[in-house]
């Protein structure tokens, strides 16, 4: 956690489903978003759709969290629109990492 | 909101637009496959199958964009669908139900577009559910049910999330929790709304009304719930999944293909600058050098006209994405007024370019009316007359070198000249005596304020009589005949440029005056001997093959002094009877011109249809020669031009 805070410059917000992820788009700029499949209320690849059907956040970058060995919902989220794949489990750091790389390659893009 | 969020939102809009456009097209052209196969043959699988993936996507982008009505019709035509891929057949009034309802399910989605009221749909609903529980399919989704299975009362929340209201602990999570311990949530969704993103709670449960009240006065919309579509089918989910190809298809906006057509243009003239002051060097540089520098410039100009021609490509459609339209017109009218009409089409896949596709739709609808309501007969009439109960209309396309042909032709009574006269005379617009040829009468009933019965009819009311086709396909540098016979039918042929912005030109000369001469129109270039023309009639005429070639002097039209040259050239326009020679002093040369139409109503002048930058800094006036061939005409005739 701490080396995301480190990245996510402007804060980062938790959300606990996906309603709660899509909920966070609608209160204000967001740079990139992670996204983890398994949620309660809905699936995260309909999250990826519903966000990435929407024109202004074509480019956001999304990471998806996948688990080892899943490679069908690995095809149906890069389908979807993911930008990069974490598998689980995974360190901080690893993560921490990815997303640097998209907000640089997102930099001028979108607003941190 | 910001201006950005509404871009945004008229831009997602746009996407859903063009998404349905898209499914409507690919939903008529199966539709035409089943009608061939009638309503009593076993329906063909792939032709429903695909069917069922349009309705599905339509329900699912439409439920996004909340245009309930649209989802909830499509919904209701694919389970019409299902019903009929399970029994393998179509049921009473069941294909009249798919017809209508995708009829309503295209003026729906017109509707929200036009921002005009949407159709009723009960009538239709529960036509497709009588139709679909006709066929005895155990549907799951079918009865449309109106309140919830136990008997409560359905209710549809919507929370749209702002952040003052998140500061205030209104979120989505705590709004949940809020509705959870009031009812049952049956399913939340988010949706793209006008305002922004929101969330649709669907709750089974009894509300109380200051509960309602209560959510009402925290910003929540809270409503019972109209019939609710059912949410997708696995069944359906893994169909779509099954279906889906990689696309090699991407949707442009037709701007930016203008913009590079316009940057092309630019292109040419440079070029075309460019050769100018090449051959100004030319006599400094060494012959070996001058020949490197000639291929080079031939090359880039193959390369510029392959470019070209690859945009002209681009912004290419089938001429059958309006074709395919006609069916429907064609059934719906036919079936009003109790005739009998069969639609053949040939040359769907020609193609045209995609402006002149949407600048056409409603002329030719307005022509297939028109054939259908005054062309064709009744079914006893017909028979009367010796012809098949059945009439026919052709709808005919091909590509001719630049331009297209689109025909439009009905066996029907044909158009009764006396009637059209008495008409004409009757509303105030000058007659010609005598017999009307098929010229005549194409002008009178495209004279503004002329119209037959299209006031009574339905084929009226959308802004479009035989004037505004007429203008249209002037507007687009084509031209439109019509031949009629009584008693035996009447066709209407139109001829389009395939592209309106670059064309090949014939440059000429009248003194010291330049003028370009789009070569599309021009049949061909003859030589004529001054002395050789002929007085006749106000006019001149000049021998040409076996007969006489009617002469307009360009000079004259524009008020010019004649050509004291002994030769003059003359380009022929128009063939047979109706050709016509435009004589100029002298052709100088042919090149590729960029056509700036003259789009100032004020500088309009008839003749001429626009200018063009030969590349020398000089700016010449593109003559228009249909249209100086037919003033031409009406001199020889005596009207002032």
């Amino acid at each position: 956690m701490a080396s995301l805070r480190e990245v996510c410059t402007g804060g980062f917000v938790e959300a606990a489903s996906g309603l709660e992820a899509i909920e966070q788009l609608a209160l204000g700029p967001t740079a990139l978003m992670v996204l983890d499949l398994n949620m309660p209320d809905m699936h995260g690849l309909e999250v990826l759709r519903f966000v990435r059907a929407h024109q202004a956040y074509r480019a956001l970058p999304i990471v998806v969290l996948t688990t080892r060995g899943d490679e069908t919902s690995r095809t149906a989220a890069a389908a979807a629109g993911a930008s990069l794949f974490q598998t689980k489990p995974f360190t901080p750091h690893a993560l921490a990492g990815q997303i640097r790389q998209l907000l640089e390659a997102s930099a001028g893009q979108v607003r941190p | 909101m910001s201006s950005g969020d509404e871009n945004f939102f008229a831009g997602f809009m746009d996407d859903y637009f063009a998404e349905c456009d898209e499914h409507l097209a690919s939903i008529r052209e199966q539709l035409l496959r089943l009608e061939r196969g009638g309503e009593g043959a076993a329906a063909d699988r792939d032709t429903l199958d695909e069917l069922f993936r349009n309705f599905h996507s339509i329900k699912g982008i439409s439920g996004m964009v909340d245009l309930r009505e649209a989802e909830l019709l499509a919904h209701q035509l694919e389970t019409y669908l299902r019903a009929v891929r399970d029994s393998g057949a179509f049921g009473a009034d069941g294909l009249d139900s798919l017809f209508d309802g995708i009829t309503l399910l295209e003026r729906t989605i017109a509707a929200r577009r036009e921002g005009t009221p949407p159709p009723s749909l009960d009538a239709i609903v529960r036509r497709l559910a009588t139709a679909a529980a006709g066929i005895g399919s155990p549907s799951p989704a079918a009865p449309v049910q109106t309140s919830g299975d136990h008997g409560a009362a359905n209710w549809r929340v919507v929370f749209a999330p702002t952040p003052d209201g998140a500061a205030r602990g209104m979120n989505v999570d705590s709004v949940r929790s809020r509705l959870r311990s009031a009812a049952t949530i049956v399913h939340a969704v988010p949706r793209v709304l006008p305002e922004g993103i929101a969330f649709e709670f669907t709750l089974a449960g009894d509300l109380s009304e200051p509960l309602i009240a209560e959510w009402r006065a925290d910003g929540l919309t809270v409503e019972p719930v109209v019939p609710e579509p059912a949410a997708a089918e696995p069944e359906a989910e893994a169909e779509l999944a099954r279906g889906l190809q990689p696309s090699h298809v991407v949707r442009v906006d037709l701007t930016k293909l203008d913009d590079l057509m316009r940057i092309i243009g630019d292109l040419v003239i440079s070029r075309a600058r460019l050769e100018e002051s090449l051959a100004r060097v030319a006599r400094h540089v060494p012959p070996v050098e001058w020949r490197h520098v000639q291929e080079g410039t031939a090359s880039i100009e193959r390369q510029l006209r392959e470019l070209r021609e690859g945009i002209v490509r681009v912004r290419l459609v089938p001429v059958g994405e309006i074709f395919r339209r006609m069916p429907f017109t064609v059934r719906d009218l036919a079936r009003e007024q109790g005739k009998k009409v069969h639609l053949a089409m040939d040359g769907a896949n020609t193609e045209i370019d995609k402006y002149l596709v949407e600048r056409m739709l409603d002329p030719l609808v307005h022509l297939v009316r028109n054939a259908v309501s005054h062309g064709i007969e009744l079914p006893d009439r017909r028979v009367a007359a010796g012809k098949p109960a059945e009439g026919t209309l052709r709808l005919s396309a091909a590509g001719v070198g630049d331009a297209v042909l689109i025909e439009i032709a009905d066996d029907g009574a044909g158009i009764d000249g006396a009637a059209v006269a008495e008409r004409a005379r009757a509303a105030g617009l000058p007659v010609p005596s005598g017999p009307l040829d098929d010229k005549a009468l194409l002008d009178l009933i495209c004279t503004p304020g002329f119209s037959t019965r299209e006031v009574a009819d339905r084929a009226s009311g959308r802004g479009v009589g035989m004037s505004v086709v007429k203008s249209t396909v002037a507007e687009l540098n084509g031209t439109i005949a019509l031949h009629t016979t009584p008693g035996q039918g009447t066709r209407y042929v139109i001829e389009l440029p395939l592209t309106l912005s670059i064309a090949d030109a014939l440059i000429a000369t009248m003194g010291e005056r330049t003028f370009a001469v789009p070569q599309v129109a021009v049949r061909e270039v003859v030589e004529v001997d001054a002395a050789s023309l002929r007085p006749l009639g106000g006019q001149e005429v000049a021998p040409f093959r076996d007969g006489a070639l009617p002469i307009v002097r360009v000079s004259r039209l524009f008020g010019l002094p004649d050509s004291d040259r002994p030769r003059l050239h003359v380009f022929v326009i128009g063939s047979g009877d109706s050709a016509v020679g435009l004589a100029v002093d002298r052709i100088t040369g042919q090149r590729e011109i960029v056509v700036r139409t003259m789009a100032d109503t004020l500088v309009r002048v008839e003749g001429i249809s626009g200018a063009t930058d030969l590349g020398d800094g000089r700016v010449v006036l593109i003559l228009d020669p249909l249209a100086l061939a037919r003033r031409g005409r009406r001199l020889e005739h005596g009207v002032p031009a």
